[in-house]
């Protein structure tokens, strides 16, 4: 390779050297600069994604402009996806053939400099959010916290306790809550969702809706005084908060720690809006703050934001997709996220574990690996579940006595004192059973009870289990609509839907989009010291990118020959920034500081008067002369 | 497929050797198995086994002959390995091979079945008797031998057992008012061989699937229908490599197909309160769980109710992979029915009706209610009976 390289025309040196990319091989280009006196530097390597910058800033170093340089990717272009070792070298040979006719058309060019706008936008309330919100702001970044469902918290409000320490979840997360509520640098709005996000790196321009809440929370204080007085003596609609295992009225607050402790009216429910005729009492008991509007509309708030935090969290496994499970059938079949909020003392049954029938469970089977670890439903390890399980077990035990089974298939547990968290629940008398769950049916005699059947592949045997409660620990998915905001913020989803980083070990809250930063379980199922340490690290990211004040761009930008352009107006409507505009009446004018190198433009213009920096026609046709015509 | 020239030997090369390396040794595969407490070394002992190099202790157990091929264990395996289909018949073949003899039952069927065509032992010049019961006309291709749309492939148990022919001639009826282009083999037909395989003749099997294929050429047709899942099975899966391209429905969802035709046709009211047993083939196998109940629902005054155990986790009759024949060797042995564990549960819906589609079913679980003293709570009636029972004339 190399030799055939050297003996290219206008080729001065080439040279193999095993790591170009350490200091060594950078120093190695930079001596070959001053002793051949370069002017073009081409590197046959790996992707330009990791590299191109390192090599253009030794480029820079040895003298050159940054971009007399030109990068051959023969990772993903060439070694990684042949097989043919020999064809595979001839096309290295081609591809560097290709890149030094390319090369020698450069011309200098400077980097674009931008400033950042010192904002950051943060989506997603729950403790990822949170927190990542608290840290910038403590920073004295101000920060947009935009949740959709009423109140902040998310799952982390619906737990009991904390694995392994058992600490409450309320006691730990509520004093952040109330934080976010009183930081002057946070502006939170809750019910809300981002509508569409423009701009790039430093400069985005989002567009949040705020639906309505029919309660206007500047002059709600949270008496609660209107729920009290709602004509529904009853509360009948099954809360969400509590998964529908308690009720709540039209007119309600999630949960009592709630924030913002700000009342909300459900339109599907509250007769006012079904029928226009209530008796409002709920406005007559507000008369002194008049809180209550049901005539709010939806509002639309268009923010600047230098970087964007993603924490919008995951969804709970449907137990029911597995029909033999059944959830959803059997009444003393749970989930585990119901059966949090049945320990909970705010919860429908103020933290007595009590079936739908009143009783008190003798008898408990909880199923490990729900909706995880499974062809036919999610291939991954939801991570969490071995250790919410340990914990339910030994919540269960300690309040009600009953003789529980722990159905796993391996216990993971490996965290700082999860394994002595494991052997604590082991020793207090859970009894741990090595085999998947087969079957779950009634016991037949009509007390509730079912009967869980697997095989005890330690004792080698199928066991039978009658039990009176069963909980299913279910896994963790990625939101329904992930796939719709990966495409509203441009960045990638993994296989099985969350959101992929940048790099899985170096860059692992770094999403593919320059400014826009994730944290927790958006991007794979993760316990909360996990997601805690990655929003720390996200807002960390967005911190050094503000602070550095400006960002650098690419200077791959298109531009118009004026004189050539015949003002058809061909590219305004293609280009997917908006960068393009018509100006004096005669010729289009791209601002380059929105354009982003795609490219549309140049190839769609018809008289070719649109040209690109580093694509300009010389440099294409001749690159792909030199890859069609051998030297 | 490729899983035709899979054998025990060559499986660790091909990509089902590669799932049987990803086994959890998680159990559900023996926790969902009919006989998974009965036999010695459930799927999950098998593979453990294997991984260790001591299938030989396997093949010398009996454990395989308790198989009925029910598909339960690969539905719920989360990996995804294909147990019934690749490995558990593999396994089955040594077992055989290392039997000293065949139970006597399971023999005679598959010598029948060589010999005759059938595994009764019927004389195969009478396959095609109960066409002059069935009261409406049926073409046979050897007699008429015209192109038609559809190749209606009877089975052995719908053309020689009398309750299977019910089924045949309400078939028969429903084709004949729905105005399906069909005809038939008649006495050219032979068993598909499913259950040869799958109590591993290979021979036979291969014996019956050249003969078909043969027969079939002879004729022009686009789709073949058949009553027997079993049947459904061998073509689907086994047949193409001879080169079966037709297009393949089992009679069941072949109706649920035509059922607004069929519509019209279902004036009787029928006063039943129906229970539907899956069967493993149909179900499982192919997920004709909605088929089969849409028909039902179709029949006006039939009343629907759910066994605990249904779709995916239907229990099986017994009657797979050769089970058809093993009954007086599970008896033998202490073994549970399958056949009367699953009519239990269908007496304790209250149904006076036990609604089946696979023709394997009808004289097990008729057995297995007169065994129990149910036969005078509940009866067992094809789909296609009722459907025909619910048509005027």
């Amino acid at each position: 390779m190399t030799r055939y390289a050297g003996g290219l025309p206008g080729v001065a040196v080439a040279r193999e050297y095993k790591y170009m990319c350490s200091d060594p091989g950078q120093e190695l280009i930079r001596q070959d600069i001053r002793d051949h006196g370069l002017d073009r530097i081409v590197v046959a390597a790996c992707s330009p994604h990791l590299h191109e910058h390192t090599f253009r800033q030794a480029v820079a170093l040895g003298g050159l402009n940054p971009y007399y340089f030109h990068m051959v990717n023969l990772r993903e272009h060439d070694a990684w996806v042949h097989t043919d070792k020999a064809a595979a070298t001839e096309k290295a040979m081609d591809l560097v053939r290709a890149a030094v006719r390319r090369v020698k058309w450069h011309v200098p060019l400077e980097p674009r400099q931008v400033s950042i706008q010192a904002d950051v936008l943060v989506v997603g309330g729950g403790i990822a959010g949170i927190d990542a919100a608290l840290t910038l702001a403590n920073a004295g970044k101000h920060v947009y916290l935009v949740e959709r469902e009423p109140t902040i918290g998310g799952h982390m409000a619906q737990f009991d306790k904390t694995f392994p320490t058992l600490d409450c979840a309320a006691c730990i997360l509520t004093p952040k809550m109330t934080a976010v509520k009183a930081h002057r640098n946070i502006t939170l709005w809750t019910m809300a969702e981002v509508r569409q996000v423009e701009g790039y790196v430093g400069n985005f321009s989002v567009t949040v809706c705020r639906k309505p809440r029919y309660v206007l929370e500047d002059l709600c204080v949270g008496c609660l005084e209107c729920i009290q007085a709602c004509v529904y003596k009853q509360a009948k609609v099954p809360d969400a908060f509590n998964l529908g295992l308690g009720k709540r009225k039209p007119v309600y607050i999630p949960f009592p720690q709630a924030v913002p402790q700000v009342v909300v009216i459900d339109p599907e429910t509250c007769i006012e809006f079904k029928s226009g005729k209530c008796k409002k009492t709920c406005v007559e008991v507000c008369a002194e703050r008049h809180a209550i509007d049901f005539h709010q509309k939806e509002e639309i708030r268009t923010i600047q934001v230098g970087a964007i935090v993603l924490a919008t969290g995951f969804e709970v496994f449907d137990a029911a997709r597995i029909p033999y499970y059944g959830y959803g059938l059997y009444p003393n079949v749970y989930t585990a996220l119901e059966v949090e909020r049945l320990v909970n003392a705010s919860g429908p049954t103020g933290g007595e574990i009590l079936l739908r029938d009143g009783r008190k469970p003798a008898t408990v089977g909880i199923v490990h690996c729900v909706g995880s670890r499974d062809e036919h439903t999610n291939r991954y390890c939801s991570r969490v579940c071995c250790m919410y399980s340990l914990k339910l077990a030994h919540l269960i035990k300690e309040k009600t006595g009953a003789e529980v089974y722990s159905f796993y298939i391996d216990v993971r547990a490996p965290g700082k004192a999860f394994e002595e968290f494991y052997n604590r629940v082991a020793e207090e008398g859970v009894i741990f059973i090595r085999g998947k769950v087969a079957d779950i049916y009634p016991a037949g005699n009509g007390d509730g009870r079912v009967i869980l059947q697997a095989e005890d592949t330690l004792l080698g045997m199928v066991r039978k289990i009658p039990v009176d409660m069963v909980v299913l620990s279910t896994g963790l998915e990625p939101r329904a609509d992930a796939a719709a905001v990966r495409r509203l913020f441009n960045i990638g989803c993994s296989s099985e839907g969350f959101f992929l980083e940048r790099h899985p070990k170096l860059a692992p809250v770094n999403t593919f989009a320059d400014g826009i930063f994730m944290a927790g379980c958006c991007q794979g199922p993760k316990d909360i010291p996990d997601t805690v340490a990655q929003s720390g690290a996200a807002a960390a990211q967005a911190l050094a990118l503000i602070d550095a004040g400006v960002v650098e761009l690419e200077p791959n930008t298109a531009h118009v020959v004026e004189d050539a352009c015949s003002g058809c107006k061909t590219c305004i409507p293609l280009c997917p920034y908006s960068a393009i505009s018509f100006v004096e009446e005669k010729r289009a004018y791209i601002n380059e500081i929105l354009c982003k190198g795609c490219g549309t433009c140049v190839a769609a213009c018809p008289s070719g008067s649109i040209r690109q920096n580093l694509f300009e026609d010389e440099e294409i046709f001749d690159e792909i002369e030199g890859l069609l015509v051998p030297a | 497929m490729s899983a035709c020239s899979v054998t025990l030997e060559t499986l660790p090369q091909h990509p089902e050797g590669k799932e049987i390396l990803t086994c959890l040794q998680c159990g559900v595969c023996a926790g969902a198995c009919p006989y998974g407490d009965v036999m010695e070394y459930p799927p999950r002992r098998m593979i453990a086994m294997m991984r260790a190099g001591m299938q030989e202790k396997v093949f010398t157990s009996d454990s395989l002959l308790s198989c009925v091929a029910c598909y339960a264990c690969m539905a719920k395996c989360p990996r995804g390995i294909r147990l019934t289909e690749i490995l558990l018949p593999l396994m089955k073949e040594q077992t055989l091979a290392y039997l000293p003899e065949l139970p006597a039952e399971l023999q005679r069927a598959l010598q029948n079945t060589l010999r005759y065509g059938n595994p009764m032992g019927e004389p195969s010049r009478k396959r095609a008797a109960w066409v002059k019961t069935a009261g409406v006309p049926i073409r046979s291709f050897a007699e008429d031998r015209r192109p038609a749309d559809a190749l209606w492939f009877v089975e052995c148990y719908t053309s020689y057992y009398p309750r299977g022919q019910d089924n045949s001639r309400a078939t028969a009826r429903l084709f004949h008012r729905l105005g399906v282009d069909y005809a038939i083999l008649g006495n050219e037909e032979k068993c598909a061989g499913e259950c040869g395989r799958l109590t591993w003749e290979p021979g036979l099997f291969e014996t019956l699937m050249d003969y078909n294929m043969a027969v079939f050429q002879k004729y022009q047709f686009n789709r073949v229908v058949t009553s027997c899942p079993h049947a459904h099975n061998a073509f689907k899966n086994r047949y193409p490599v001879l080169g079966f391209n037709w297009a393949l429905e089992h009679v069941t969802p072949f109706l649920a197909k035509r059922l607004d035709g069929l519509n019209a046709l279902l004036t009787r009211k029928l006063p039943y309160l129906v229970t539907y047993h899956d069967s493993c083939c149909l179900g499982r196998q192919n997920e004709f769980y909605e088929a089969p109940r849409q028909l039902l629902r179709a029949i006006p005054g039939v009343k629907l109710v759910e066994m605990v155990h249904n779709r995916v986790n239907s229990l099986c009759c017994g009657g797979g992979g050769g089970g058809m024949w093993l009954d007086t060797y599970f008896k033998a042995k202490g073994y549970e029915r399958l056949s009367e564990r699953r009519v239990r549960e269908a007496v304790a819906t209250g149904a006076d009706i036990l609604a089946v589609s696979c023709p394997y079913e009808i004289s097990r679980f008729e057995d297995a209610l007169k065994v129990l003293g149910y036969d005078k709570r509940m009866m067992v009636r094809d789909v296609t009976e009722l459907l025909a029972e619910a048509m005027e004339e």
